[in-house]
């Protein structure tokens, strides 16, 4: 089920004033969130953001592809090491 | 024969059938495209006249995206994906079902033909 168009996206309120006072004070640092569940919007664009994936921040840069996706999806909250060596492939 | 978009030659089935043989035109769009063209859908392909064959082929130029170029475009969505590291594109290099479906069992379109492994419980085995 996808959300309603009447809404608009979700964006997390807080980290969107925060992108806009760095871009007002023109830095570009990492800004470490927990809001996966935030839609990138245009303004995010060329940002850096440290998104919780449960245990660490993974460091994700925005590119203009990304709009549109959530901020989670570039955060894998699971590790695949493989199967044991015997597995074939 | 007759011949449209391309390559695609559609025979000696009904017209809205025979258009169904072009990549990129399913039921639907081939009942839109006899309704749009004029043509009975129930006539046999190879009865239509050159100039009902040209008006399918403008209606097909200009409203759909078929054959190579829609191939051309799933791929490039796919590509986007895998380029900007986000989960279903990584679910796509890994050849995995990307919609958040079971992988313990099934899942065999995506992942192929089983690979056994020994020592692993069987479904039966794990109820």
């Amino acid at each position: 089920m996808t959300r309603s168009a009447k809404k608009g996206p979700y964006v997390d309120e807080k980290l969107f004033r925060k992108v806009q006072r760095m871009e007002e004070s023109r830095r570009r640092e990492p800004i470490q969130t927990w809001a996966r569940a935030c839609t990138i919007v245009p303004e995010f664009i060329g940002h850096t953001f440290m998104v919780h994936n449960g245990k660490t921040f993974h460091k994700v840069l925005v590119a203009e592809d990304m709009v549109g996706h959530k901020l989670g999806e570039f955060s894998p909250t699971r590790t695949f090491r493989g199967h044991h060596a015997g597995a074939r492939r | 024969m007759p011949r449209i978009a391309g390559v695609d030659i559609p025979d000696n089935k009904p017209a809205g059938i025979a258009l169904r043989y072009i990549h990129g035109i399913g039921p639907t769009s081939a009942a839109q495209i006899c309704e749009k063209a004029r043509i009975d859908p129930h006539i046999r392909a190879k009865k239509l006249s050159e100039e009902e064959l040209s008006r399918v082929a403008s209606i097909l130029d200009s409203d759909y995206v078929i054959e190579g170029q829609l191939r051309r475009q799933l791929q490039q969505n796919v590509a986007r994906l895998r380029d900007i590291q986000c989960y279903r594109g990584l679910r796509h290099r890994r050849g995995l079902p990307v919609r958040g479906q079971r992988t313990r069992t099934n899942a065999r379109t995506r992942k192929g033909p089983k690979k056994t492994v020994a020592g692993k419980r069987s479904v039966k085995e794990m109820r």
